[in-house]
């Protein structure tokens, strides 16, 4: 009973969303970050990416993944890090996005698969108005470190947040 | 009245378990099992019954969630049971449906729904062609049965007022099978209407489920069954009208459909469009693959034999794989034409003129979307003929002509096109009223010298109506210029030829599939482009005098003493390293609805047929782009859209060379 009372409050906290679980983590920059893996479709190298005109910069473009056309999105521009040249270990992680379908993001480097239990999550702090944090499902610490778990559909989808100053 | 003691026993053990399941104080499993326990003691006690059947149903849906929703159910089941639910309709004439089992199990419902649009579309069209040969009995056969599925599959899901209409209709069909009732135009009607009801009141299934209130159709299910009684009865329809079309002429249309019947037993596979479609892309890269392997410097330096031998062959299967990929999409033609017999028939009995529908090349096979879309054209057509084509009765009689007008409707395969033909012989076109009709509402001008053909051309304007009574079928509004842009829209073409007194003719012509486009591939920069050939007009290397600027930027070209803009393509889409000077550049004319553009681009690198793909909802729409190809070498190149470029003509407001 009393495991069932926790587990209600947290949910109460943060309806809907159960963080503990399996985390993609990845780099941007020095920042770590993660992805629910349920929500990876697989991780490619860069390719040749195909520019589309007249889309926010971020887009880079559509690649072809095995006969389908999806669209890639650059995550350093999207939170509004400097550009960067691709390295040999830039990678283009495909996501299934609700409503969306699935988009390719580029990011710096893929780390690991970590279990992340719920008790190690935090909640974002808030920042105040000038820092949106809707997009972060919440704060992992994992060891002496923090990653940022992220939650895509609101990152890629139509609530996405604008790039985030002092990032 | 044991057996209402029992009744009330089942009754009060739903009553406890209802109670209970609302404290929480029954797991969903248990509460499951003891659903399926009351219903077989309902079967021990009462034999079984409609209302078994649906316990089961429902109790097999129960979840944690629905446990409230479906004991109430099922308690309204087992309290209603004296209310009439079906087969012998001689209670009150309206049995209440109760859709709370299809609310329940949406996935079943929505499976009902399609399977029995189905089957009655299958109705529609075979009691049609059963009509022009009534001594058929594989067709009566594929008319029963369908009734027969849609009434067995509405009875599980407790649809009982569906349930009833089908059946009646099944006893008629049944009497009919056994001779003992001939088939007439009133029994055609009767089917024709039930096929109606059904498909409304089966339409508005998923809407009622979710709470909507649907259409009210008590009064004309009741009509119906009564004519459905009189005739099983034996006496004649309540409306039972003289056959004023088609039958005397059946002799024509049974010939055709007889033909065409041969190869209905084929066994079809329903598959989701999104998998043939994930299949239809991995046979695109496999196909590529294959190229990319076949051209490897490697393996063309080879002369191993072996090897060559072994590509070639794996050539000729992918090449073949791809050819029966592209066939899954292909569908034929028939089912278009056959609602189109429907149509013929009632605007026929309706305006008062016999008419024939003549069918052909219904076994011609298109891509399924052209399928779909090419509907509302050919409706929209046949109604103009029937309208303003035929004329009436007493008129063709007159000139001579069969009292029996014939509108003939075919398709045939042409040079890697469809083309499809709407034909009457009615009066033909009338030039002088055209003319009339199109000075009066400001179409054209009154010293414009036209040719007859070029008159005929302007029915496909905007606001064209020639009819001088709008009637309520062809009614207003909707006239061929939306023929016409449907028919383009399908990236298609339609002409008319007509002749006084002898008729008109609609020529659609339209490509085999949506999903391949013949493009032009150019390059810019280092991104490659496809425009489709259909838009384009013409491509040159401008030498200097033609090419004329505005405020010092080069802005049009001259091509035969015509002035058309120039979009620098590298500079309106931002692309980097295209080239600079047009003087280095290649331009593709390109057009659409008669505006041309200019198109300044590096080079032409050939004309492929692609696979068009869309871009994905991400992008919302992007001006100019219609859409990806994949290329031969795997990559993606965009197809380039001539409306949307012609719309970014002036937005390189920036030095093109900058």
């Amino acid at each position: 009973m009393d495991t069932t009372l926790t587990r209600d409050e947290g949910a109460q906290a943060r309806p809907g969303f159960d963080a503990g679980g399996k985390y993609l983590t990845f780099a941007l920059g020095n920042e770590e970050y993660g992805l629910p893996v349920l929500k990876v479709r697989e991780i490619i190298k860069v390719m040749d990416i195909t520019q589309v005109p007249q889309v926010p910069g971020h887009v880079r473009g559509v690649i072809n993944l095995r006969g389908r056309v999806i669209p890639v999105i650059d995550l350093r521009l999207k939170f509004g890090f400097p550009g960067r040249e691709n390295t040999d270990h830039t990678c283009i992680i495909v996501v299934d996005v609700a409503h969306l379908g699935m988009i390719g993001i580029v990011v710096d480097s893929v780390s690991e698969v970590l279990n992340v239990a719920g008790s190690d999550i935090d909640h974002a702090p808030d920042f105040g108005d000038r820092v949106s944090t809707d997009y972060i499902l919440g704060l992992a610490k994992v060891k002496n470190t923090v990653k940022i778990l992220l939650d895509l559909d609101r990152v890629l989808g139509a609530e996405s947040p604008v790039p985030i100053d002092g990032f | 009245m044991a057996e209402s003691q029992g009744w009330d026993r089942i009754a009060e053990a739903l009553d406890r378990l209802a109670a209970d399941l609302r404290a929480g104080a029954r797991a969903i499993e248990p509460a499951r099992t003891e659903l399926f326990e009351l219903a077989g003691a309902i079967e021990a006690g009462a034999g079984p019954s409609p209302i078994v059947d649906r316990m089961r149903v429902l109790a097999s849906t129960l979840t944690r969630q629905n446990a409230e929703e479906v004991v109430g159910a099922v308690s309204a089941l087992v309290r209603d049971r004296d209310k009439p639910a079906t087969s012998d309709g001689n209670g009150p004439a309206t049995p209440s449906d109760d859709v709370a089992a299809f609310a329940l199990d949406l996935e079943l419902g929505t499976m009902f729904v399609t399977d029995a649009l189905d089957h009655l579309g299958t109705i529609e069209s075979t009691i049609l062609q059963l009509e022009a040969a009534p001594d058929d009995t594989k067709l009566l056969n594929d008319v029963f049965r369908p009734f027969h599925t849609v009434k067995g599959n509405a009875g599980v899901l407790g649809l009982m007022s569906i349930q009833e209409v089908a059946h009646k209709l099944e006893t008629l069909l049944d009497l009919a099978r056994s001779g003992k009732h001939a088939l007439g135009p009133a029994e055609v009607d009767v089917v024709l209407k039930s096929v109606d009801l059904l498909t409304l009141m089966i339409r508005e299934l998923p809407a009622r489920a979710a709470g909507q209130v649907g259409t009210d159709v008590s009064r004309r299910r009741r009509e119906l069954l009564e004519m459905v009684n009189a005739l099983i009865a034996g006496g004649p329809a309540a409306d039972a009208q003289p056959a004023a079309a088609a039958p005397h002429e059946a002799a024509a249309p049974a010939a055709a459909v007889r033909k065409e019947r041969r190869d209905d037993a084929q066994s079809t596979v329903k598959v989701n469009t999104r998998k043939l479609d994930a299949l239809l892309d991995m046979v695109g890269e496999l196909v590529i693959a294959q190229s990319i392997l076949a051209e490897d410097p490697v393996l063309v330096r080879s002369l191993d034999e072996r090897l060559n031998d072994r590509l070639a062959q794996l050539k000729r299967i992918t090449s073949e794989l791809q050819r029966s990929a592209m066939a899954m999409r292909m569908v034929p033609i028939r089912q278009t034409f056959q609602k189109m017999a429907r149509l013929v028939r009632d605007m026929g009995r309706q305006s008062d003129k016999p008419i024939t529908l003549v069918l052909s090349g219904e076994d011609t096979e298109l891509d399924r979307k052209v399928v779909e879309q090419l509907n509302d054209p050919l409706m929209h057509m046949i109604r103009n003929c029937i309208d303003h084509g035929i004329e009436p009765a007493a008129e063709r009689k007159a000139a001579g002509k069969p009292i029996t007008a014939e509108i003939r409707l075919s398709a045939h395969h042409q040079a890697g096109s469809i083309v499809v033909e709407v034909a009457d012989d009615g009066a033909g076109l009338n030039t002088d009223k055209i003319r009339e009709t199109a000075l009066e509402h400001g179409i054209l001008d009154a010293d414009a010298q036209l040719s007859p053909s070029e008159i005929h051309q302007l029915i496909f304007q905007a606001g064209f109506s020639t009819a001088d009574e709008v009637t309520e079928i062809s009614g207003r509004g909707v006239g061929m210029d939306v023929v016409r842009r449907n028919v383009e829209s399908l990236r298609g073409r339609i002409d008319i030829q007509t002749s006084p007194g002898r008729g008109t003719t609609f020529v659609v012509r339209l490509p085999l599939t949506l999903a391949i486009v013949d493009g032009l591939v150019l390059s810019v920069g280092a991104e490659r482009f496809v425009i489709p050939t259909f838009a384009v007009r013409e491509s040159l290397r401008p030498l200097p005098d033609q090419v004329h600027t505005l405020q010092g930027r080069p802005r049009m070209v001259r091509v035969r003493e015509r002035l058309i803009p120039l979009l620098h393509l590298g500079s309106v889409f931002r692309i980097s390293g295209a080239r600079e000077q047009i003087a280095e550049s290649t331009v593709v004319i390109v057009e659409d609805a008669d505006r041309p553009v200019a198109l300044v681009v590096d080079e032409l690198l050939g004309k492929y047929e692609v696979v068009i793909k869309s871009l994905g909802d991400a992008f919302g729409s992007v001006r100019g782009v219609a859409g990806g190809a994949i290329l031969g070498d795997g990559r993606i190149g965009l197809i380039l859209d001539a409306g949307g470029l012609l719309s970014l003509v002036g937005t390189d407001a920036l030095d093109p060379a900058a």
